[in-house]
């Protein structure tokens, strides 16, 4: 699978990059937990190191350079998420950022490295074209909720109850109540029998995708109900990068006093360089679940060779 | 209380004044947002199902549960009547409750209850029961349109399709789930 992506990338004037695992700094992502390790150095002063949740911080800024299309397959860490059947907190990653596309010629890039990965075996589930379907036709299907008449977060509220979910009088936000109904009633419920696409996402989910309307240009694939990618129409805007950084960021540090967890440095260029980008779309892939996905099984086991839920059981040589 | 995040499969907690078991239980990290557990739950009383999805710092009533042994006295047609066996007391539970368990459950038997308070949560019948055949027709010799089977009724009066050699006065195995027939025992 390693050798076809490369083949793929490589033969469509991508460049094959590979940066850092290990950094000083990170993007201020409130929802993702980090791994911290510390640096020392007998003749510098000790400093706090992070292992990057994706590699994202490295490559925006080669686009900013002028790199044109770039790729990278690497090894990512998120903390604090479960150990499971298609989870690890250490897991590999392919980051693909074509310069001048937008997010539907992604989709496009995407059918066509699913089909370089197939053989005249392969199931159904996996094959190209993908469904397309957006959120918003999605909640209507399979929750029978609009979400054009419930942009306020009390109306939100009112359809989750009269679903039956229940929600606690405590203040969220509209984007809380929305993950409540989408992943109760959405979610495993999507249709399963080819690659799904399910795009534009409401603009109350903050994000750096490039908002059109109510929604955003984004989308996440889901293959077999399992979500294997995701990708953004980058906005560049550098207003509002900053905003959306120090919003993140005053996130980030709240949820983090309250869990005591790792807050890390932020550098205070980056929204200044992404904003120097040329147009682009970025997808991240789990090349795990692809790989669990194309061997046609249900859980990681195997297909990581040593998960980390082995290690804390039975010490890192008891786990094949 | 209870975190959401610390919930686990087995967990009994109250919905809406409802008490209900925790079946199964997943974390998920929607692409942007915060943690959230999709759980599965059941009532253990009335069988219903529900989907619940929680953020993990949101608050769940849990309760306590414990399992008692009964002994199944008997029916009147609306109510159970059970014996605890540690202090001998008498309760009545509506068998509107627990479909079908008076066809699953012998006068006389013992069997694991769960409470909450003093509210009878679950009888739990074991997955497999030997049953004796207290009527069954006489196979007709010929007769296969049916698949070679028949159905019989066992001393409690469930009805269950078994294969043609079963006779009246012999015992049968049966999963109390499905309340299929699973092999004849022999004494």
């Amino acid at each position: 699978m390693y050798r076809c992506i490369r083949t793929f990338f490589d033969g469509r004037d991508y460049t094959e990059v590979d940066t850092p695992i290990l950094c000083t700094s990170l993007i201020p992502e409130s929802t993702i937990e980090n791994f911290a390790t510390r640096f020392q150095n007998p003749f510098l002063p000790s400093t706090e190191l992070y292992l990057v949740p994706s590699p994202e911080i490295f490559m925006k800024q080669l686009i900013a350079q002028g790199w044109g299309s770039i790729y990278q397959i690497s090894h990512c860490f998120r903390n604090s998420e479960q150990l499971g059947h298609i989870h690890n907190p250490e897991f590999s990653m392919l980051e693909y950022y074509t310069v001048g596309a937008d997010e539907q010629d992604s989709i496009t890039i995407t059918e066509a490295l699913f089909a370089s990965l197939l053989t005249d075996d392969s199931a159904e589930y996996l094959r190209p074209p993908f469904a397309r379907l957006t959120v918003e036709e999605a909640m209507k299907t399979y929750a029978g909720v609009d979400l054009d008449k419930h942009q306020k977060q009390s109306s939100l509220v009112s359809e989750a109850r009269r679903l039956g979910l229940s929600v606690p009088d405590e203040p969220e936000s509209w984007e809380e109540t929305f993950n409540r109904i989408f992943l109760t009633f959405v979610e495993p419920n999507l249709p399963q029998d080819r690659p799904l696409v399910l795009q534009r996402y409401p603009k109350q989910i903050e994000c750096l995708a490039k908002q059109e309307g109510a929604y955003r240009r984004r989308w996440e694939l889901y293959v077999k109900g399992v979500e294997v990618a995701n990708c953004y129409d980058e906005d560049r805007n550098l207003q509002t990068i900053q905003t959306y950084y120090r919003d993140e960021y005053a996130r980030l540090v709240q949820k983090r006093q309250e869990s005591g967890s790792v807050i890390p440095d932020i550098d205070p260029q980056l929204a200044f360089i992404f904003s120097t980008m040329p147009a682009c779309s970025g997808v991240a892939m789990g090349l795990d679940r692809l790989q669990m996905l194309l061997m046609g099984k249900t859980d990681l086991q195997g297909v990581i060779l040593f998960p980390l839920s082995g290690m804390l059981k039975g010490g890192n040589t008891r786990n094949l | 209380m209870i975190k959401a995040g610390q919930i686990d499969k087995g967990t009994a907690l109250l919905i809406k004044g409802q008490p209900f078991v925790v079946v199964d239980r997943e974390f998920v990290n929607p692409g942007k947002g915060s943690a959230f557990v999709r759980l599965k739950l059941k009532s253990p009383s009335t069988g219903q199902t529900l989907q619940e999805t929680m953020k993990s710092q949101d608050n769940a009533e849990d309760i306590t549960v414990v399992d008692r042994d009964c002994q199944y006295l008997y029916n009147d047609g609306e109510n159970f009547h059970l014996m605890l066996t540690d202090n001998f007391e008498q309760i009545e539970v509506p068998m509107a409750n627990f479909p079908d368990y008076q066809y699953l459950m012998k006068d006389g038997e013992t069997y694991r209850c769960t409470f909450w308070e003093a509210q009878l949560l679950e009888i739990q019948v074991p997955p497999k029961v030997v049953f004796l055949v207290a009527e069954a027709e006489e196979a007709v010799k010929g007769d296969t349109v049916q698949g070679a089977t028949k159905y019989i009724t066992t001393e409690t009066g469930l009805k269950v399709r078994v294969p043609i050699f079963i006779k009246q006065g012999e015992k049968i195995r049966v999963n109390t789930e499905t309340k299929e027939y699973l092999e004849r025992v022999n004494n």
